[in-house]
């Protein structure tokens, strides 16, 4: 069963046959369903994984025909004018589709009608998996409930109060008197599930917001050719999303060889660009550094450039008197970095909600999008109470030191004594209880030796607990 | 623990209770305890912005100075009655108690208020120097909260520093010190020597660096260090519970939270020792917690209190006037002579209210009544003060003492020292007319509703510690569903595994454990239902005012415990759905049957009355409808007036739970002799007989409950009072249990027998949850019998005026309207020639008919209603005169339609619908009215076919949830009877252990009590069934129960003596279905009637939210596993 978040409330959104023969509904609340029947599995509903399913199986249903669109949010139409025989005939194909359905884990209602609204129609609210000949659907469409129709509930209730009851009823009713009663759109919807009018359906074509083509009368090898092709494509499609504010996070360019072969390759950016220069180094460095380069063979005689992630990009005016480079200095060179060594060789920290200091950052591709989550604020007047350098995990020291909260007077890190000169503190730091019940308290140290070394150390527990404190070493200071 | 002598004297001067909403930690009664235990000389209360906690923390300290520790706790219910064990408590040892006696008595509290400022100013701590002080921070705060939306406080530091006399400050640095320096020169130059700035040593790292520096501004400005610990719960194991606060303030997860949580437990109540350590470097920091303390001058007794002065003319004493007043009208309610008995009883009322200096109160009240009956709103008071010959004089209430002798004692013995209590109940349609009036009378400035504390329940507090622990919404929404009600105290495994959830998983057992810690933390304030506090002087310089989320209300920031505990005056404004019914009845009375009364001229003791009630025929009366109290009539079969005043109390939880009405109903049989428990020789052996001699030896009154523990367990008065209070916020704290050892054990002790001792126990346990004290069963009973007179004698009037001040009471339209006609009054149709808005009668005297009106159909506005009337005049010939003539929109003629309002017209439903339909969708406006005012063209016969009686009855019941054609089960009879089952009425002829079947429409479903039972009440076209079905079986049905409408049922009849039957369930069966039966597509709409439990206390916001189609089934339904 599924639940979403409706008026404040967790409605039921979609439920399983199990789950409809007890009784409960669509709309329903969670905990009025909850009441009736304690022992629901309920999983939140994701509209977007569930719209990304249907389309990823419209992709693959392509291989029953091109013509395929979505229909709603949980239906797909196939236009299979002249496919059929490909299955043998038309129910070879409806079972085909019901197969393939299967296979994917999904359970199917299918119908073969004459147009598209009547297949719709029968699918939804007659037998699944039936091929209407021409001239049955139209008989087998007049006996669906008015339900067929998909009007409002008000609608539907007032024509179920007039005593109709099938699409049927509808149609030998004067279709003046409907239209003034229920709007012209029911006439309109009536004649479409009817096979009256055919609508034909859009197919659904994958494609890149933004592509640009060159073909070649001449095909060209050379690098140099190839570059100058790329930059003129790239200023193209900068030309293109410039108009619409856009920029672009990913290149692709698709290399056509004259013998059929198709190579791509594609270049991803830290923020968004319209910039051909930039993006042109970054194609050039990832052509240079190509494990298998790039083989031209008797020469590409199209090239297309795609930008397949776009976002919105606002012409920015540079500061007037101090125009802040630093920052998109920073992207160009994580970006060609990243062009050069891949994603996973630059990174960068990115701060952690948390107290304890060895979760308060954690590494992410430098490219990642910022988190928003800031560094903590620093006092500019103090000095800084964290470490430059930390060690992961902390190494265990041997002190002398004054209970209960006292910084050592003297410490043992790797063979060596640090007589400690100057010590402030403690700054304790609890235990994260919702994640390790048991954590110890810590108090932290910033201590410096005789020779001026400053560390960083704490005391994991109090004196007098069970067991003894500990005391770590957990970075240094610069 | 317990500090040693040789500590420094410190006092923690910055302490936030949990009244710092989602900020502190504990209560302030925790944190007191604690510090007393610590060895701290005092303490200040701070809460944010507000001093809603302070009263708490006082009330707690003086109960610590008056009675030590709490008596032996009871540590471990053995779960049902008699098994009871107690623990002794470790802490309760009697030195200990003295020693917390004696500090408790040198322990000096500060109260006041931490403010938190709008302007970036670090947040100040103020305490009233002296009573001035006082009312300059409550007017303070109140200017803040009149500014802000509800909940939130907005002053500036110009605020403060524009009347910051007689305050004594301490400002709380923020981390960084900028600013901090100009700041104190400031302040010290508005107010020099009451500027103090706090130093904390929280272990952030820098502690002594930041406390150096401290230390140097403070002395560049001149202004004196403070140590304080700016506390935030009173022991550091209290710290996981305030991050928990502060994710539910932050809404975040615990996961999520990070820096917004405190990095450490160090936020208690430190022992002075440790405070000592921590301030080495500046030890005079410390010893500036004891000068500032003893500056505070200022003690929430000092609050003294006038009562409003604006009933007095001048001239006259309070008292004088009252007694001038008084005999006014005692001649004016005897025209014949005052009767001796009610002079007496006048005389030594007047001399009683003289001494208690209860004159201005009683004028008050007299006050708001007289108002409400110049307006023409019915009222009636209830309350012990209520229960006074002076209170029938003056029109307060309508017990007449002159017949009644036996409810008037109370008010003069057993008065507790406390201001007089004195409740009225208003028409609910017309209360806010009374509140504005007193808002206007007296002034915002010295008028405001008390303040009710929203505290966290076990659904709730499941809920949100659920969430910030990352429990999925299905699993929090399973633990809170576990509770029945919302009203538990306690949430167990029991209730875990019950949600199909294992209590020993980690994540399930926190959050079951940390939301028990939660439950009775104050969550916000609201206002109450209309507890006013009035007072001669400025209101807001005793309390701070605040905005409600209503428009035009104000509400005072202390509850009525708080109010009770400073005996302040609060005068109760409520409202009562039954009075605005009489109200109507008496009205319709007046007008179609010649007979005007009023509430006190109604003929009492009629037996025609009381023979009706005996036959329990009471749907509609007033407190004796529910199903309960209909089968306990014909047992109990009341003949006078206080039989009503003991029938209205005893089927209640309270009786019910002590096992008392038994062994009364047998009593007042004859069956039994009264048996009065006596105690031990020694003891007078009467003691019971003089409490209980009324109620034939069973205790059915609070106030009986009350008297057996002063009597037989020798309650001192201060004990019993602490009972009552904690029998009146059983719900909110729970301390009644701490009265348990003590009052069971001492009845023993006196000699009486342990399973009474209980009894008498639990039910005092019972009235906690459901108290109800005789002052106010009489009241009550007065509206019964007032009730049924009407009923009884005018029963289309009383039909009519039911129906009109819906919603109310327990019973749906539908079933009013079945019970009117079955006491003969002819029921007629809506119809668009001939309703009006309300329902109103029709005919002559003796053969009135009772027209329904649009307000039945759903949805239809009163608006369209009102136009509908206006235009009527010559009655409407046809659909499209209509709508054009009422300008009404399509959706209002749809509604009409719907409701076959147009047989006047000489069209159906269907043809209605169909014509309708037709109409353009919106009122043309009135300038193309006269253009549009062209007949639509001839259209062809669209040939509908003729609808059928049982779908009628199914638009019937979907748009005006009855019907008058039929009742759905007399269409399905012939299905039902093809299987065996018996009508209703069949059923009741059977004999006691026949086994039957029937079937219904669901009514009612209930779960009284402890819930051993589940009680359905079944409906077809001859009459109601009572169902039994046993709570163990429950979970077998569960789901027929919670969504059956069409009930199917196997079972075995039942029959009491006195003829009341019961089916008592073996198997039940979901038959809605058969609903569909009716018509294709579109069910009935069965309404449930309001005594639905699973129905009632949280209704649906969207009552009529739209399911699916239109399977438009039952309203949203109360939770009731």
């Amino acid at each position: 069963m599924l639940v979403e978040k409706v008026r404040g409330a967790l409605r039921l959104a979609a439920l399983n046959p199990a789950a409809c023969a007890l009784g409960l509904t669509r709309g329903m609340t969670l905990a009025d369903a909850q009441a009736q029947t304690p022992a629901l599995r309920v999983v939140v509903h994701q509209p977007d994984a569930d719209a990304a399913l249907l389309r990823q199986v419209l992709e693959d249903f392509g291989r029953f025909t091109p013509m395929a669109a979505l229909d709603g949010e949980t239906g797909l139409i196939l236009d299979v004018t002249g496919c059929t025989h490909l299955f043998g005939d038309e129910a070879g194909l409806v079972r085909a589709v019901e197969r393939r359905a299967g296979r994917i884990g999904l359970a199917v209602r299918t119908a073969l009608a004459g147009t598209p609204q009547s297949a719709r129609a029968l699918a939804r609210f007659g037998r699944s998996g039936k091929v209407y000949r021409p001239g049955q659907d139209r008989d087998a469409v007049r006996v669906l409930p008015i339900s067929a129709l998909e009007l409002g509930e008000k609608d539907q209730q007032a024509l179920t109060r007039a005593g109709l009851r099938t699409l049927g009823d509808l149609e030998d009713r004067p279709t003046a008197a409907l239209a003034a009663r229920f709007g012209s759109d029911l006439p309109v919807r009536l004649g479409r599930i009817l096979g009256r009018d055919d609508v034909r359906i859009t197919p659904l074509r994958p494609r890149a917001p933004c592509v640009v083509d060159r073909i070649l009368f001449e095909p060209i090898t050379e690098t140099t050719d190839v570059e100058a092709v790329i930059g003129d494509l790239l200023v193209e499609a900068g030309v293109w999303l410039e108009q619409r504010s856009l920029g672009g996070r990913a290149f692709e360019v698709a290399f056509f060889r004259l013998d059929g072969a198709t190579r791509r390759i594609t270049v991803r950016t830290g923020r968004a660009t319209r910039d051909a220069s930039g993006v042109m180094r970054l194609f050039r460095e990832r052509l240079a550094a190509l494990s298998s380069p790039l083989d031209p063979g008797f020469g590409f005689d199209q090239l297309r450039l795609s930008v397949p992630v776009t976002q919105t990009l606002m012409a920015a005016q540079p500061g007037f008197e101090a125009p802040s480079t630093a920052s998109r200095d920073l992207d160009g060179l994580i970006d060609r970095l990243t062009a050069r060594l891949g994603p996973e060789a630059v990174s960068r920290f990115e701060p952690v909600e948390s107290h304890l200091p060895e979760r308060a950052a954690r590494l992410v591709w430098a490219g990642r999008r910022e988190s928003g989550t800031p560094w903590p604020a620093r006092d500019p007047e103090s000095p800084p109470l964290r470490p430059f350098q930390m060690f992961d995990p902390p190494q265990p020291i041997e002190t002398v030191s004054l209970a209960p909260d006292g910084p050592p007077a003297r410490f043992r890190w790797r063979r060596v004594t640090h007589d400690v000169a100057r010590a402030e503190g403690p700054e304790r730091i609890g235990g994260e209880w919702w994640r390790r019940p048991n954590h110890r308290t810590r108090d932290y140290y910033r201590v410096e030796d005789r020779d001026g070394r400053r560390f960083w150390l704490f005391r994991a527990g109090f004196y007098g607990d069970d067991p003894e404190p500990r005391w770590y070493i957990h970075g240094l200071f610069a | 623990m317990t500090g040693s002598s040789d500590a420094p004297a410190y006092a923690e001067l910055a302490v936030a209770s949990n009244f710092s909403f989602l900020r502190g930690a504990s209560h302030p009664k925790s944190l007191i305890l604690s510090a007393i235990l610590r060895g701290h000389s005092g303490m200040g209360l701070a809460d944010r912005n507000t001093v809603a906690g302070v009263v708490r923390a006082w009330t707690a300290l003086n109960t610590l100075r008056e009675e030590g520790l709490s008596p032996p706790e009871k540590l471990r219910d053995g779960g049902s009655p008699g098994e009871t064990v107690f623990v002794e408590d470790p802490m309760n040892d009697p030195a200990l108690s003295e020693l917390v006696m004696a500090r408790a008595q040198a322990f000096r509290l500060a109260t006041g208020a931490r403010l938190a400022f709008n302007d970036g100013t670090p947040d100040i701590v103020a305490y009233p120097e002296n009573r001035a002080g006082w009312g300059r921070l409550t007017r303070l705060l109140t200017l803040g909260n009149r500014r802000a939306v509800k909940g939130q406080c907005e002053i500036g530091l110009a605020d403060l520093l524009a009347d910051p006399e007689d305050l004594l400050l301490i400002v709380m640095p923020e981390r960084r010190l900028e600013g901090l320096e100009p700041l104190l020169s400031r302040m010290d130059q508005a107010v020099p020597g009451s500027v103090w700035v706090s130093a904390a040593m929280l272990r952030q790292g820098d502690d002594r660096r930041r406390l150096a520096r401290l230390k140097s501004i403070a002395a560049a400005a001149d202004v004196p260090l403070l140590a304080v610990n700016d506390v935030l719960y009173h022991d550091p194991s209290e710290r996981d519970l305030q991050d928990v606060l502060t994710c539910i303030r932050e809404g975040v997860t615990i996961e999520a939270a990070g820096r917004r949580l405190l990095a450490n437990a160090e936020r208690y109540l430190k022992p002075p020792l440790e405070m000592a350590r921590l301030f080495t470097d500046a030890p005079e920091a410390l010893d500036q917690t004891q000068v500032l303390l003893d500056r505070v001058g200022f003690d929430l007794k000092d609050l003294t209190y006038n009562y409003p002065q604006e009933p007095t003319p001048p001239g006259w004493s309070s008292q004088a006037w009252l007694e001038d007043l008084t005999w006014q009208h005692a001649r004016m309610r005897y025209p014949d002579d005052v009767p001796a008995r009610v002079e007496v009883l006048l005389h030594k009322e007047l001399a009683f209210i003289q001494t208690q200096n209860f004159a201005p109160y009683f004028l008050t009240i007299h006050d708001i009544v007289r108002v409400a009956n110049a307006k023409g709103i019915l009222c009636q008071g209830r309350g012990s003060a209520a229960n006074s010959a002076v209170c029938y004089v003056l029109g307060i209430t309508c017990v007449d003492p002159a017949e009644n002798d036996l409810l008037f004692e109370r008010f003069l013995s057993d008065h507790r020292g406390e201001p007089p209590d004195i409740d009225v109940d208003f028409e609910h349609e017309r209360r806010e007319e009374i509140i504005q009036h007193i808002y206007e009378r007296y002034g915002r400035h010295r008028a405001g509703i008390a303040a009710t504390v929203i505290r966290y329940r076990p659904k709730s507090a499941i809920r949100e510690v659920g969430k910030v622990l990352g429990l999925t919404e299905d699993v929090t929404a399973r633990l809170a569903a576990s509770q029945w009600g919302s009203w538990g105290s306690d949430i167990g495994d029991r209730h875990v595994e019950q949600a199909g959830l294992d209590p020993a998983n980690p994540m399930i057992g926190r959050a079951v454990a940390m939301a028990t810690r939660l439950l009775g933390f104050p969550r916000h304030l609201s206002q109450h239902v209309g507890g006013f506090i009035l007072t001669q002087d400025r209101l807001d310089e005793l309390v701070p005012i605040g905005n409600a989320a209503m428009p035009d209300r104000t509400f005072i920031e202390w509850d009525k415990d708080d109010i009770d505990d400073l005996r302040l005056m609060k005068v109760d404004v409520l409202a009562l759905g039954m009075l605005t019914c009489i109200r109507k009845a008496l009205d319709l009375m007046r007008d179609h049957e010649d007979a005007p009364y009023e509430l006190h001229t109604v003929p009492t003791e009629q037996s025609d009355v009381y023979d009706m009630l005996c036959r329990g025929d009471s749907i509609g009366v007033f407190q004796v409808e529910s199903r309960a109290q209909i089968n306990m009539l014909p047992r109990l079969k009341p003949r006078t007036f206080y039989d009503l005043v003991i029938q209205v109390a005893i089927v209640r939880p309270g009786p019910i739970q002590g096992d008392m009405v038994h062994p009364y109903l047998r009593r007042r049989a004859g069956l039994e002799q009264p048996d009065y428990s006596k105690p031990g020789p020694g003891f007078n052996q009467n003691e019971l007989r003089e409490v209980l001699h009324k109620t034939l030896g069973v205790p059915l009154f609070q106030e009986q409950a009350m008297k057996v523990a002063m009597v037989a367990a020798e309650f001192s008065s201060k004990e019993a009072n602490g009972l009552r209070k904690a029998m009146g916020t059983f719900r909110g704290d729970g301390t009644l249990w701490k009265y348990e050892g003590r009052m069971v054990n001492r009845m023993v002790e006196r000699g009486y027998a342990p399973e009474f001792a209980q009894r008498c126990f639990d039910q005092i346990k019972g009235f906690g949850s459901y108290g109800f004290p005789e002052s106010h069963a009489a009241s009550f009973g007065k509206l019964v019998y007032i009730s049924s007179f009407i009923k009884c004698r005018y029963p289309a009037a009383f039909a009519c005026a039911l129906l009109n001040a819906q919603p109310m009471g327990f019973y749906a339209p539908a079933q009013i309207v079945r019970d009117a006609q079955e006491h003969g009054v002819e029921i007629r149709p809506i119809d668009v020639n001939l309703s009006d808005w309300d329902n109103r009668l029709e005919g002559r005297p003796g053969s009135l008919a009772l027209r329904l009106g649009f307000r039945q159909i759903d949805g239809f506005r009163e608006a369209w209603a009102r136009a509908l009337m206006v235009a009527r005049n010559p009655s409407f010939a046809g659909v499209e005169a209509l709508a054009r003539r009422a300008s009404l929109p399509g959706a209002a003629m749809r509604k009409l339609a719907d409701a076959d309002a147009f047989r006047s017209i000489g069209l159906d439903r269907r043809e209605a619908l169909w014509a309708v339909r037709r109409l353009p969708d919106d009122a043309p406006l009135p300038l193309f009215a006269a253009a549009d005012a062209r007949e639509l063209g001839e259209e062809e016969d669209a040939h509908l076919p003729q609808m059928r009686l049982g779908e009628h009855v199914a638009a019937d019941y979907q748009t005006t949830r009855l019907s008058l054609k039929a009742h759905p089960m007399a269409i399905l009879r012939p299905v039902f009877a093809g299987e065996g089952m018996l009508t209703c009425s069949e059923l009741e002829t059977k004999r006691s252990g026949t086994k039957v079947r029937t079937a219904g429409v669901v009514l009612v479903r209930q779960r009284p009590g402890k819930g051993n039972a589940i009680f359905i009440t079944l409906e077809d076209e001859t009459g109601v069934t009572n169902l039994v079905l046993w709570a163990r079986m429950f979970e077998e049905y569960r789901r027929v129960v919670m969504a059956a409408r069409l009930m199917g049922v196997e079972g075995v009849v039942e029959k009491s003596p006195e003829g009341v039957v019961h089916l008592m369930a073996h198997r039940v069966f979901d038959r809605s279905d058969e609903l569909d039966r009716l018509s294709d597509g579109h069910r009935p709409e069965i309404t449930l009637s309001r005594a639905d439990e699973i129905l009632r206390p949280q209704p649906s916001r969207h009552p009529t939210h739209a399911h699916p189609r239109n399977a438009r089934i039952l309203p949203g339904s109360r939770d009731f596993h």
